[in-house]
This record gives structure tokens, C-alpha cells and sequence, in this order.
């Protein structure tokens, strides 16, 4: 190509000196407002309190890149919206990249240089990828701007469940205003770009180095074409141009200019909020260092810097409030609104020069940008919010911690209260005492090892309601014969054994739950024992994930795994099959807390169970409702309760026979859940336990126990 | 000005309990200890004459007992007791309540206190006498089962509402100081974090010996006080018992009973 050099585009083509300066003066005025408020945010961030989150930082970044390349939280339970995103996020990034290799060369290289090389072939495929990536930038926000205005998306609907209607807070419909702003301006730039870019082409037809290449630009070309064919001359193209060009610049630039006040921002703070993720947030809830004073998060400056982060990172997509159960069934909840009520108070508390005083930093209470205590004692802490969570926003950590500071206060249920105390004197629930704890054994054809006293293979963890419920009790009874059956060498711990703690802790009484934790680590760590199995969810999640940071490093694993082995290895023999047709309800704490999906299926599968699944399931189950503590607080009268809810969605199964849990809390919610939602004697309610036991013949060792 | 709470830690039985082998008491193994329930009320009741008042107010709790009531003194604490204090002898077992009405009233006059609150009762022995008889040895003016009180720190009264039977209530204004004993329910006792209590757990709780509140063994136990334990013991059940079988079966045994009664 002899003419290599010449294939470019010329920049300011035509441009009086005085215009390039007044275009630069403009562009760096931009990127000083942009360098600003950048440095307001940081500001911001610095007034929340220390995170150790710094660590395996490269790791962090390479996970957050391969998040953001692949999409693979955007697409999940929204596919449309996660494909259209990915559209204009390619577009973005490849315009990005463009135009910073425009200013690469022009501002920097042959200036200080004088290297070239956006000509000749470069050039051109450079022109191709832009085009495509303005294409694809257009076409995923009309997406969105459909998706905005036909589809009446309930998530959109910026209306608070926790506010009334005229409330100040109440609609946010400067939100929907911010939304379709940034919709707008974003699609204008793209579209006065290709009709800029067809106009210089009308305007350059004469140039054989720009017509003759023109279908490098194929959208550009197709415009031009169409100008032509309307009969737009090449000087009428030149005189439009100029306009074109001031308007998208400086629409262009006031979008730079506006990232860090608006949504736009989201381009950084969902990138880091996905770097600074914690794997086990919620699983694991922070502990609160000794000599801190008081528990939890009164004021905003009590948030660390990462929790700040996350509060900016929300892009309000509501994926959280649709998976979110209390927000389901009308309580004054919703993870999205808890995020975005903290982040207007932040914004307005900590954005300016000095910090307001104290009590004008206190984020609970009434007022506007505050959180109602009965918002934060609706939370079943399942972790729906956090799983789905495009962007990495840990909203369950921030709700604990919130409510750390109401029970320090004493802002709670009265029947609460009264549990708490209950479980700090005689360390359970129930208020039973603690030598009732193993009173289920007495019933057994069998003696019970004390772990205590002698070594034992397995350690079992049986947890407040297996023990003491009377329906759990059978079940407990049922999984002891089961482990008996299969040889299993097991112990108990006895009266010793207290609470696990998961749910006290999630209830955020956090002195209490270092008071249950180190009593059992101490008690457990006095044991000789290889492992821990517990039917629990809530004691395996604690025991499994939040135990070691009190120096109880032990092995543990829920029932289902340990049961499925035990028969694949035929230790457990299952004498006949189970004909029925069964669904299964993933408890939060195995499936969501600790990624247990596979093996209770696997048992039902090899139960001879036909499993149909609800829609809601695995990593989207819908939380019965007993979890962070809402089992010890009475569900307001007149409102669905979760479980009543998840009855509905087991009914819609056709020919449904049982309805099968792997969790005692499940067990006690789904059987009076079953009664008052009109589905009792359609279907059953049944521990996965119970299945295994009327498959197997327990003859051979009955026998010998007796003639022992 | 001062108010000066006397608390108690009282026990609950646990299941199955067995009584002592010199059949006084229930054996202390099974017991468990936590602080009077109308102490949270008379605590609760001083804390927010404390927080509503613009001049210094002091909280003292008081409880008589052994090394395990630290535990509850520290309960009080954490829900903000300015201090605590804690009287023990080995020579103390076995007092009555008239006998602990002598130690407090002791404590009292050491403390100087402007208000004297105790519970009504302690819900294991339920005696209701102690407060009383503080304020009999103190020779202050008493009011039993305060529902409602009205007090400013400073004033030399203070008006108070009492329960009586039968739904009454009675109002009466009463001479400060006095020993007012509360009842469940005047105000809504607040929650001690566990956190709250661990914390506590670093104010001092001072230990008091007889002497230094200018007693001795003598006025003190179960030789000096007016009443003493002979025996506990569990009464024996009446004979219920359910009658199984088709109703005319019921029917037969049933009148057999009856005749059995009857001495038929």
C-alpha cells in the first residue's frame, strides 16, 4: 500500500487552533472534576474503619477479571439483562481502548517521538472494531431502554417496601430519572458518533483514501449511503460536521466528568467491590475485637472502608430483593434499599470537608437515609442477597453487624430477649436442662458412647432441636439406629454440649455466641474423635466456618455426605426401594452457607425417589424462614410466612408425595407450615433421614443387640 | 445522691432434682442460680431515675451471698451499676430474712443511700420480708409493691403508686429516705449483652466482711435469726390416673373407684 499513510483520520481536521485549545481546556476541565470527585469517594472510604481484605491481591484481580470477562453474575437469573450489559460493556472497553490509542499516539508518542502508527492497515481494522463496538454499544442499551419501559419489571420499581407512600425516601424516583439520564446520554454518544463518522465520509467523498476504504466503517458507510441517498452534499456534510463533532465531544466529555457523582461510577466500584469479595462473607461473620467498646454498627463511620465500597458497588439491579424471603412475603425488607439507604447516608455524611458530629452519624432511627430496627429484624440472614449479588455487595454482614448494636441496646423482640437469656443459662433454646440434653438415647435398644470419656471415630454434634424437639427427636433417634446399623463408631457429647451459636451469632448477639463457642471448641478439643457429623445445618455452617477463628479447627460434615458414603459403600443396606415422587428443600445453611446441593439428591436417587424440583432450588432455595434468629421471634399476624409461601410452590408439583428437608429447623417450620396452608394429606413432609430408614431392615443387629 | 438496690441471686430447680441428705435444702447440684427477677425491675427502676437526672446520681447494688453471686452482681453491672458490693461469712448460712434485713440495713446505714429498692421478693424463698425488715432496722419509711414511682433526686418525698388485692391501687406519698420494695412489671428491664457482661467483669465488685459493716457472727445465721428450716421435702401426688378401655368399661371402673372411696 503505497499510500499507507494516508489511510488515517486526520484529527481536528479543519479546526481553527483556537478551537483545539478551547477542546483541551474543556477536557482537562473534565478530567479535573473527574481526578475530584474520584478524590471525594476516596475521602469517603478513608472514614470507614480498617479491613484486612488487602491479602492474595493478585489473586483477587485476576478472579475479578475473569468475573467481569465472562459476566457470569450478570447473566444469572436474568439473562437478557446480563447479555445486553455484556453488549454495552464490550462496546465500552473497546471504545475505551480506541481512544486511548487515538491519544496514545497523537498526545504522547509523536509529539514527544514522532511515531506514528494509526494509518494503513491499523488503521483500518482499528475503524472496524470501533464500528462493531459502537454497534454493540447501541444495540445492548436499546435493550435496556426496552427492558426499562415495556417490560414493568417489579425489581425497577424503586417504591420502598419499608417507607409509606409520601415519605420523602419513599418512591426514589430521582433514581428512575439518573437511570434514564445516563440511558440517554450514553445512546446519544454512541449515535452521534456513527452520524459524525458518516458525515465525514459524505463530507471526504472526494478523498479516495477515505471513500474508497469506507466499508471499513460499515455502519459509518450504510449512514453515509443513506445521506447521499437523501442528497446530502459533501459541503453540506462539512458544514454539519462541526456541530456533530462539538456535540459529542462535549457530550462525551461531561459523561467522563459525571462518572464519579452518578451510576457511571459503578464502571469502578462494582469492578472493585468484585475484587475485594469475601468468599465466606455471611458463612462467616466477623468477630469483634476485645477492647472495642461496643458491639456492632451504630454509626456510618462504624463501616469499614470495604463495606463503604460495596454501598457504592449497587447498581440497584434488585436481583437481591427478588430473591430475598422476607421481602416476599411484605416484610419492611429489602437488601437493596438497607444498601442504598447506607449509601445516600454516607454520601451525605462523609462527602463534604469535615465530618458531621456524632449523633448526626447515627444510622438507625426514622429519618431519612436511616435503617428501621423492624427492617433489620427481618432479615432471616439466608443469604439469598448475597449469592446473587452481581457486584459482590455483602449485605448480611453489614445487617448483622447493624443489629449487633440494637441487642447491645436491647432493641428487640421481647421473646427474644427472653431466648437469649434462656440459652445463656442453661445453653440451649429450649430452656430444658442441660442433663435432658441426651435424654432421646434412654430410648435406644443401644448405649450411646460418651465422647467424653472414651475415643470415638465419629463426634456427633447434635444441635439444640434434634435434641430436644420432640417430632426431631425420632429423626435423631431413626439416624442414630442408622449409624449403629452401619458399624459407625460414634459418641455424644452430652450434657456438655451447648448451642452451637450459628443462629445467636446471625441474631448478633456476638458476646453470647464467644461464650457457646469456646465452651464446645474447649469441650470438643478435650475429645478423642477423628471427625464431626451433625444433622444440623446451622451447628455444621458455625462449627464448619466460624469455629476456627476461635481456634476450633475440626473436621466436620453435614449427614448427607457422610449417609450417601455409607451407602454407596454398602456399610448402609437398603433393603428395598422408595416408589414416590419427591421434591427437595435445600436447607440455606447446607445449600447457599456451604454449597451442599448433590449429596442429599444423590441418596434420594439412590432411595429410588423420583425428584421433581421446585422452581426455587439449590443455590436459589427459598428460605423457610427460621434462620438469623427468626425462629425464637414471632412472624407478624396478618402477613404470609416464607414457609407458608414455599408450601404454595411444592403444591404446584404435580403428583407431589414428599416434601423432603435435611434440616431439623425445616422439619419443624414445613410441618406447621403444611397444616396451615391447606396442604395437609396432599402431600408429607418428611426428614431425608426418615426415607433412609424405611428402606432399611435393621433385623441383623436388633437381633444381636438383644441376644447381647 | 445515691440509691442503694438490694439484689438477690435465687435458685431454680432443675429436672429431677434430689434433696439434700439433711433434708433442708434441695442439693445445690441441682440448682441453678440466676439474679431475682424483681431485682431486674428495682434495677431498672434506679438506672432510670440515673439516666433522667441532670445532677450525679449512684447506683450501688447490694446482695448477700457467696462467691457465685459475682455472676449476677456483674449482670448488674453491665446494665450500668455504678458499683457493687458483695457481703459474705462463712457465719451467714442459714439467716432468715429478718437475719439479711440486719446486714442490709448495715450496708445501708454505711452507704448513707438517699433510696433503698429491693424486690418484693425473691422468687425461690418468696418470704417477702427482707426489704421490710431493712427498713425496720433502718427505721425508714417503707412502701411494699410499688407499681409506679414518681421521684426526683433531691426531693424530700416521693409519690408512689401500690398494688393492693383485689385490683387496688394506692396511691401514697412517702418521707425520702425510704426502702421501697418493687413489683414486676413497673418498667421494662433492660437487656445485659453477654458482651455488656464480660466487661463488667473488670469493675471491681467490693467484698464486705461482718465487721467492717459493724456486725459479728453473732447477729447473723441460722441461731440468730426467728425462724429456721426443720425440713423440705417433695409432698406425695395425689392418685390421678387415666381410665383406658371402651366406655362401658370406663364406666364399670370408674364406679369401682367410687366404691373404693366410699369404703364400699
Amino acid at each position: 500500500m503505497d499510500n499507507a499513510k494516508q489511510i488515517t483520520r486526520v484529527l481536528f481536521e479543519s479546526f481553527e487552533p483556537q478551537a483545539i485549545h478551547l477542546f483541551y481546556a474543556i477536557g482537562y476541565l473534565a478530567i479535573a472534576i473527574f481526578i475530584y470527585g474520584v478524590f471525594v469517594q476516596i475521602r469517603k472510604y478513608r472514614r470507614g474503619k480498617a479491613d484486612g481484605s488487602w491479602n492474595e491481591l493478585f489473586g483477587r484481580f485476576v478472579d475479578m477479571l475473569k468475573t467481569m470477562a465472562t459476566h457470569r453474575t450478570l447473566v444469572r437469573r436474568d439473562k437478557s439483562a446480563g447479555r445486553a450489559h455484556g453488549l454495552i460493556f464490550l462496546g465500552f472497553v473497546l471504545l475505551f481502548i480506541g481512544t486511548s490509542t487515538i491519544t496514545l499516539e497523537y498526545d504522547i508518542l509523536e509529539p514527544l517521538f514522532g511515531i506514528k502508527f494509526w494509518y494503513g492497515n491499523f488503521y483500518l481494522i482499528f475503524s472496524l472494531v470501533l464500528d462493531v463496538a459502537g454497534l454493540s454499544l447501541i444495540v445492548g442499551l436499546l435493550y435496556m431502554m426496552y427492558r426499562r419501559q415495556w417490560l414493568n419489571l417489579p425489581k425497577l420499581d424503586y417504591k420502598r417496601v419499608d417507607r409509606q407512600p409520601g415519605d420523602p425516601d419513599f418512591d426514589r424516583s430521582q433514581y428512575r430519572r439518573e437511570d434514564w439520564a445516563f440511558l440517554w446520554s450514553f445512546i446519544l454518544i454512541g449515535i452521534t458518533g456513527f452520524i459524525l463518522e458518516a458525515s465525514r465520509l459524505v463530507w471526504l467523498s472526494e478523498q479516495a483514501t477515505v471513500w474508497d476504504y469506507r466499508f471499513w466503517s460499515p455502519v459509518g458507510a450504510l449512514l453515509a449511503e443513506i445521506m447521499h441517498g437523501l442528497g446530502l452534499t459533501d459541503q453540506s456534510a462539512g458544514v454539519l460536521r462541526p456541530y456533530l463533532w462539538w456535540f459529542h465531544g462535549l457530550l462525551s466529555l461531561t459523561f467522563i466528568a459525571c462518572i464519579p457523582y452518578s451510576k457511571i461510577k459503578h464502571i469502578f466500584t462494582a469492578a472493585s467491590s468484585l475484587m475485594f469479595k469475601d468468599p465466606l462473607a455471611g458463612r462467616r461473620l466477623p468477630m469483634v475485637p476485645d477492647e472495642q467498646k461496643t458491639a456492632g454498627y451504630k454509626t456510618i463511620t462504624d463501616l469499614t472502608w470495604k463495606n463503604l465500597l460495596h454501598l457504592d458497588a449497587c447498581t440497584k439491579c434488585g436481583r437481591c430483593q427478588e430473591a430475598c424471603p422476607a421481602n416476599a412475603v411484605g416484610a419492611p425488607l429489602s437488601p437493596r434499599d438497607v444498601i442504598l439507604s447506607l449509601r445516600e447516608f454516607a454520601n451525605h455524611a462523609l462527602s463534604s470537608k469535615e465530618l458531621p458530629k456524632e449523633a448526626e452519624l447515627d444510622i438507625h432511627g426514622k429519618g431519612i437515609g436511616q435503617v428501621f430496627m423492624e427492617t433489620l429484624w427481618s432479615c432471616r440472614t439466608c443469604l439469598a442477597c448475597v449469592e446473587i449479588c452481581p457486584v459482590a455487595v455483602e449485605h448480611v454482614p453489614i445487617i448483622v453487624q447493624m443489629r449487633r448494636n440494637l441487642v447491645e441496646a436491647g432493641e428487640m423482640e421481647p421473646l427474644l430477649e427472653k431466648t437469649l437469656q434462656t440459652i445463656h443459662k442453661t445453653g440451649n433454646s429450649f430452656g430444658e436442662s442441660k442433663r435432658k440434653r441426651a435424654a432421646w438415647t434412654k430410648e435406644l435398644p443401644f448405649e450411646v458412647k460418651d465422647a467424653r470419656t472414651e475415643p470415638v471415630d465419629i463426634l456427633w454434634f447434635v444441635g439444640d432441636y434434634a435434641s430436644f424437639d420432640p417430632r426431631n427427636q425420632k429423626v435423631t433417634k431413626s439416624f442414630a439406629r442408622l449409624m449403629q446399623h452401619a458399624g459407625v463408631d460414634f459418641g455424644l457429647l452430652f450434657e456438655a454440649e451447648l448451642n452451637a451459636g450459628n443462629d445467636v451469632r446471625r441474631v448478633g448477639e456476638e458476646g453470647l455466641y464467644e461464650l457457646l463457642a469456646s465452651s464446645n471448641i474447649g469441650t470438643l478439643q478435650a475429645c478423642d474423635f477423628a471427625s464431626i457429623v451433625t444433622t444440623d445445618p446451622h451447628s455444621f455452617n458455625t462449627i464448619r466456618n466460624e469455629y476456627p477463628d476461635f481456634g476450633g479447627q475440626f473436621e466436620i460434615e453435614h449427614y448427607t455426605t457422610l449417609v450417601k458414603r455409607l451407602i454407596e459403600t454398602g456399610q448402609i443396606k437398603l433393603k428395598k426401594k422408595l416408589d414416590c415422587r419427591v421434591t427437595f428443600h435445600d436447607p440455606c445453611h447446607l445449600g447457599r452457607y456451604n454449597k451442599g446441593f448433590d449429596a442429599p439428591r444423590e441418596v434420594l436417587k439412590l432411595l429410588g425417589c423420583e425428584l421433581v424440583e421446585m422452581g426455587r432450588n439449590r443455590d436459589n432455595s427459598f428460605c423457610c424462614g427460621a434462620g438469623g434468629g427468626r425462629i425464637w421471634i414471632p412472624d407478624p399476624v396478618g402477613l404470609e410466612k416464607p414457609s407458608a409461601n414455599r408450601m404454595k410452590e411444592a403444591g404446584q408439583i404435580e403428583g407431589l408425595q414428599v416434601f423432603v428437608v435435611s434440616c431439623p429447623k425445616d422439619l419443624t417450620m414445613f410441618e406447621d407450615a403444611l397444616k396451615t396452608s391447606g396442604y395437609e394429606g396432599r402431600f408429607v413432609v418428611r426428614e431425608l433421614i426418615e426415607l433412609i430408614d424405611e428402606c432399611v431392615e435393621y433385623e441383623v443387629w436388633e437381633d444381636s443387640a438383644v441376644t447381647a | 445522691m445515691k440509691i442503694l438496690v438490694a439484689v438477690k441471686q435465687v435458685a431454680a430447680l432443675d429436672e429431677d432434682f434430689e434433696i439434700r441428705a439433711d433434708e433442708k435444702d434441695v442439693d445445690e447440684d441441682f440448682l441453678l442460680y440466676d439474679l431475682n427477677e424483681w431485682d431486674d425491675f428495682s434495677l431498672e427502676e434506679a438506672m432510670k431515675i440515673k439516666e433522667a437526672s441532670a445532677s450525679e446520681v449512684e447506683v450501688v447494688v447490694v446482695s448477700v451471698g457467696p462467691d457465685r453471686v459475682d455472676e449476677s452482681l456483674r449482670k448488674c453491672l453491665a446494665k450500668g451499676a455504678d458499683r457493687a458490693i458483695r457481703i459474705w461469712d462463712d457465719s451467714i448460712e442459714g439467716s432468715d430474712a429478718i437475719a439479711i434485713g440486719r446486714i442490709l440495713a448495715a450496708v445501708a446505714q454505711k452507704e448513707a443511700p438517699d433510696m433503698l429498692f429491693a424486690g418484693v421478693q425473691s422468687s425461690d424463698q418468696a418470704y417477702a420480708a427482707t426489704g421490710i425488715s431493712t427498713a425496720a432496722y433502718l427505721n425508714w419509711p417503707h412502701a411494699a409493691v410499688v407499681a409506679n414511682l414518681q421521684y426526683q433526686p433531691g426531693n424530700q418525698s416521693a409519690l408512689i403508686r401500690r398494688e393492693l388485692e383485689g385490683g387496688l391501687l394506692q396511691e401514697v406519698e412517702i418521707n425520702c429516705p425510704a426502702v421501697l420494695t418493687i413489683q414486676l412489671g413497673i418498667n421494662k428491664p433492660r437487656y445485659a449483652s453477654l458482651r455488656g457482661i464480660k466487661q463488667a467483669a473488670a469493675k471491681a465488685i467490693e467484698q464486705m466482711s461482718l465487721s467492717e459493716i459493724g456486725l459479728s457472727a453473732a447477729d447473723v445465721g441460722a441461731t440468730h435469726s426467728m425462724s429456721r428450716v426443720r425440713r423440705m421435702y417433695i409432698p406425695s401426688k395425689g392418685r390421678a390416673q387415666m381410665i383406658e378401655g371402651t366406655i362401658a368399661e370406663q364406666a364399670a371402673k370408674l364406679i369401682q373407684i367410687m366404691n373404693e372411696f366410699k369404703g364400699v
